[in-house]
């Protein structure tokens, strides 16, 4: 298992031993793992596996019952707050105060990381720059995602935690997602998702990691693991045809996004 | 047959739904039961029919056995709340300001001859109140009968000589609007920190604030401060209408009014918070505010005097909050008291004020 894609530079996050139980539950078993500046890092799991309350005390949401969590440099558990001021936290229910418009959202935002920012330019790298005097609950499903992650990026973040950012998206506004995170990774972002959909994970993700009842049982590129796989004799029932109904999708209604 | 219909019917079957998903509604059940009953509770308790005595003031200038005779038969006629301790001037004061309804002056020398000065006896009465001064003048008129009779000479009988004076007569409003004024103070920091707050958790709102580095106490100063800010208004625009429309004459000095509106509003604010910080969300919040903004209204002295409740309720009534609210605006605004006059209200607001801000900081939760 490869822990850092490259030893020289610092990993930005460093997690070991991380463990968190509730009442009647052990959500997070003693988890482990490194990721590197940079990475697009993708941690997958069934529902119930600990991925969200891994990530929540990493984004200093939560507090573990024991083990070490470092983020940037800085230990989350101790100071929260420092951590909060350099990442983006992308939410998967996302709400905003519902009588400010967009715009007016944006820069209350970053006055509160004592930051200016271009409000119009912001919500025109996520394509709702016409969208600026909206309220939120005015919005679609999609443009409310788009959204939710342009508010991560006011304090421009070094790292961004998303979490299902496609779920409940249609394919032109996944792809579209898709491009913004690429587009992060080449500014130098580091970006942690969560997500259900092993396709996305494949495209974007330099390392996954499976947890599965509170722990890691799989970590390494997509690639890698696929290939393991194969070697342990599985055979797949189909054979993967040149297209598939996506790929029709997306032919007849077009790549532009649509709202 | 008749069970499989209506088992299968789909009528009985959404009926069945309907009554189960009503009787599931928290917020329906209090404001169908609870508050009916809580109203004719209280008014069953309180007795608005009660006769309320007449207030005069006993002035005996004359001091002999005569006018001690005449006022002890006053007293056994058991019509009067007689107040007999001042001097002639504070008596006339206290008609003035429509704390009397009659004053009554025995001069010297009172029922010692009889010439027709020592057979008279002085009544000032508030002309403005006709129903009392003319009850309370015949009570007067025959308890000095009385007198004539004993005394045998009825040719000399003993009179009233009275003076009309023009009191200072309270209207409804005048009583109601410092009484209005501060239950809008509180229903507007009770229920819109508590039901906006709620919402602001229950949405996710405060969630998404908690994953900003924001301080809890920066985001609750600025609700804080929006809604005392609203508070000074609401109470601006109140006396506004009451003195323009109605003829209402602030007394006080409208700044003493706005600093109790402000801490009044900083009460309330907080237990705003506290009740949010109780309830996660709205169904459970509104009951809660409303259980405890309800009573407050009617048994604080907005609509009516507390003193016409039974005292064992009126002792319990005077520690609530909205009650010494209440008495200092109307202390300050009706009566012209000076804001230092009001230390106690102004005690007992502070003394409610500490206690919701340690249950809302020990309850507060980001969600």
């Amino acid at each position: 298992m490869k822990l850092n894609p490259n030893p020289e530079i610092e990993p930005i996050i460093q997690v070991d031993g991380l463990r968190k139980s509730y009442s009647d539950l052990i959500a997070v078993n003693g988890v482990s793992f490194e990721v590197g500046s940079g990475e697009v890092f993708g941690i997958l799991g069934p529902n119930g596996a600990g991925k969200t309350t891994t990530v929540e005390i990493l984004e200093g949401m939560r507090s573990a019952d024991s083990g070490k969590a470092l983020v940037n440099g800085i230990d989350v558990q101790k100071d929260p707050r420092a951590v909060k001021k350099v990442i983006g936290i992308q939410l998967q229910s996302s709400a905003f105060f519902d009588r400010l418009n967009l715009s007016e959202i944006l820069d209350v935002m970053a006055s509160i990381y004592q930051k200016k920012i271009d409000a119009s330019k912001l919500l025109d790298s996520v394509e709702l720059a016409d969208r600026a005097k909206s309220l939120f609950q005015e919005l679609s499903g999609g443009q409310k995602q788009r959204f939710s992650v342009a508010s991560t990026l006011v304090n421009d973040p070094v790292l961004l935690f998303l979490d299902e950012p496609t779920t409940g998206l249609d394919p032109q506004a996944r792809r579209h997602m898709w491009e913004l995170i690429k587009q992060f990774k080449l500014e130098g972002r580091t970006v942690l998702l969560t997500t259900h959909y092993m396709e996305e994970a494949s495209e974007l993700c330099d390392r996954v990691a499976i947890m599965d009842h509170g722990n890691i049982v799989a970590m390494d590129r997509p690639t890698a693991l696929v290939d393991a796989l194969i070697k342990r004799g599985f055979q797949k029932e189909r054979v993967e045809t040149k297209a598939n109904l996506e790929d029709v999708f997306l032919d007849i209604t077009g790549r532009e996004l649509q709202d | 047959m008749l069970n499989r219909l209506i088992q299968t019917n789909p009528t009985i079957s959404l009926t069945k739904a309907s009554m189960r998903i009503w009787f599931r509604d928290r917020v329906a059940i209090f404001w169908t039961f609870f508050l009916p009953v809580v109203l004719i509770s209280v008014f069953g308790l309180l007795d608005f029919g009660a006769f309320r005595t007449i207030d005069l003031g006993i002035v005996d200038r004359a001091d002999n056995q005569t006018s001690r005779k005449l006022i002890s038969d006053i007293r056994t006629l058991d019509a009067f709340d007689i107040s007999d301790t001042a001097s002639e001037a504070e008596e006339r004061q206290a008609l003035l300001d429509g704390d009397r309804n009659l004053v009554l002056i025995i001069e010297p020398g009172f029922g010692e001859d009889s010439s027709q000065n020592q057979r008279r006896v002085n009544v000032i009465y508030n002309q403005g109140q006709p129903k009392e001064s003319s009850a309370g003048q015949s009570i007067i008129q025959s308890a000095l009968d009385e007198i004539t009779f004993a005394e045998g000479k009825l040719t000399d009988r003993y009179q009233i000589e009275s003076q009309p004076v023009d009191s200072r007569n309270l209207r409804f409003i005048d009583f109601l609007l410092p009484g209005v004024v501060a239950m809008s103070i509180m229903q507007m920091g009770l229920f819109s920190v508590a039901f906006s707050f709620v919402q602001l958790k229950s949405k996710g709102i405060l969630r998404r604030l908690q994953a900003t580095p924001v301080l809890p106490a920066s985001f609750i100063f600025a609700q804080v401060f929006t809604r005392l800010t609203v508070s000074i208004l609401q109470t601006l625009v109140l006396i506004g209408l009451a003195v323009i429309a109605f003829n209402v004459q602030l007394e006080g000095n409208l700044l003493a009014v706005l600093l109790l509106a402000l801490i009044g509003g900083g009460v309330f604010v907080s237990m705003g918070f506290a009740v949010s910080g109780f309830a996660r969300t709205e169904d459970v919040a509104a009951p809660l505010a409303n259980a405890i903004a309800l009573p407050m209204m009617f048994l604080s002295g907005v609509f009516f005097p507390r003193d016409t409740m039974p005292d064992a309720l009126q002792l319990v009534a005077d520690y609530l909050p909205l009650s010494f609210l209440v008495d200092a605006i109307r202390s300050v605004a009706v009566d012209g008291q000076n804001v230092w006059s009001q230390w106690d209200n102004i005690l007992g607001l502070i003394g409610w004020l500490s206690i919701t801000f340690f249950i809302s900081v020990r309850l507060f939760r980001w969600e």
